[in-house]
């Protein structure tokens, strides 16, 4: 799922370490995020929102597309 | 807070080690049991080595960190797929040796078995967490 998260970390200077730290995940974790490799927990997606102060749609982008893949 | 929500499991780095240094002690003691004290100490010597070397690259390596002693959402929904294959693999490789089993007159046992017993665990497994939602 794309995402805004490697952008909006980049914007506070902090390094994925930093990030993970916070978030409580590997670094790795933040990387797979970063590239769209591992779509996040709810738990987590809200965990990023809230720490880069938007919401969870500004931060992901699911292009409007159903879990199944189908358009909404 | 925040990190208690994100991070599904953590244990001591100690705990693998000690897990397989205990492993080795039992299979220790089942070779002991049996007769063969010599293959028993090997076991437990290979079970040390293993549980050391994971301790030594557990700070070395992210990914056995992750596996080892801090299990965050994406090393868990790792963790549950490896044991699906794992556990896949170990039900094909029963479902060869039943039929090779039977292809040479043999009853099929033990592997009727331990096929039952997987088949019975995956349909439980499959209601529990139905149930529990």
């Amino acid at each position: 799922m794309k995402n805004r998260v490697r952008e909006l970390r980049a914007g506070q200077g902090l390094a994925q370490g930093q990030l993970a730290e916070a978030m409580g995940v590997s670094r790795q974790t933040i990387n797979s995020i970063e590239n769209d490799r591992y779509t996040p927990s709810l738990p987590l997606a809200l965990a990023l929102a809230r720490y880069f102060g938007v919401t969870v749609e500004e931060m992901f982008d699911d292009q409007g597309a159903l879990p199944d893949g189908r358009a909404l | 807070m925040i990190k208690e929500r994100c991070q599904t499991a953590a244990r001591s780095k100690w705990f693998f080690p000690l897990f397989c240094l205990g492993l080795g002690v039992v299979v220790l003691l089942a070779s002991w049991l049996g007769g063969q004290l010599g293959a028993g100490v090997y076991g437990l010597v290979v079970m040390a080595v293993f549980g050391l070397v994971v301790l030594l690259l557990a700070g070395r390596s992210e990914t056995i960190r992750g596996l080892t002693i801090g299990r965050d959402e994406r090393f868990a929904q790792i963790d549950l797929r490896a044991t699906a294959v794992a556990g896949l693999a170990v039900i094909l490789a029963v479902i060869v040796a039943f039929l090779v089993a039977i292809a040479h007159g043999q009853n099929g046992s033990p592997y009727t078995w331990l096929g039952a017993i997987a088949g019975l665990a995956y349909l439980a497994a499959v209601g529990y967490f139905r149930w529990r939602g």
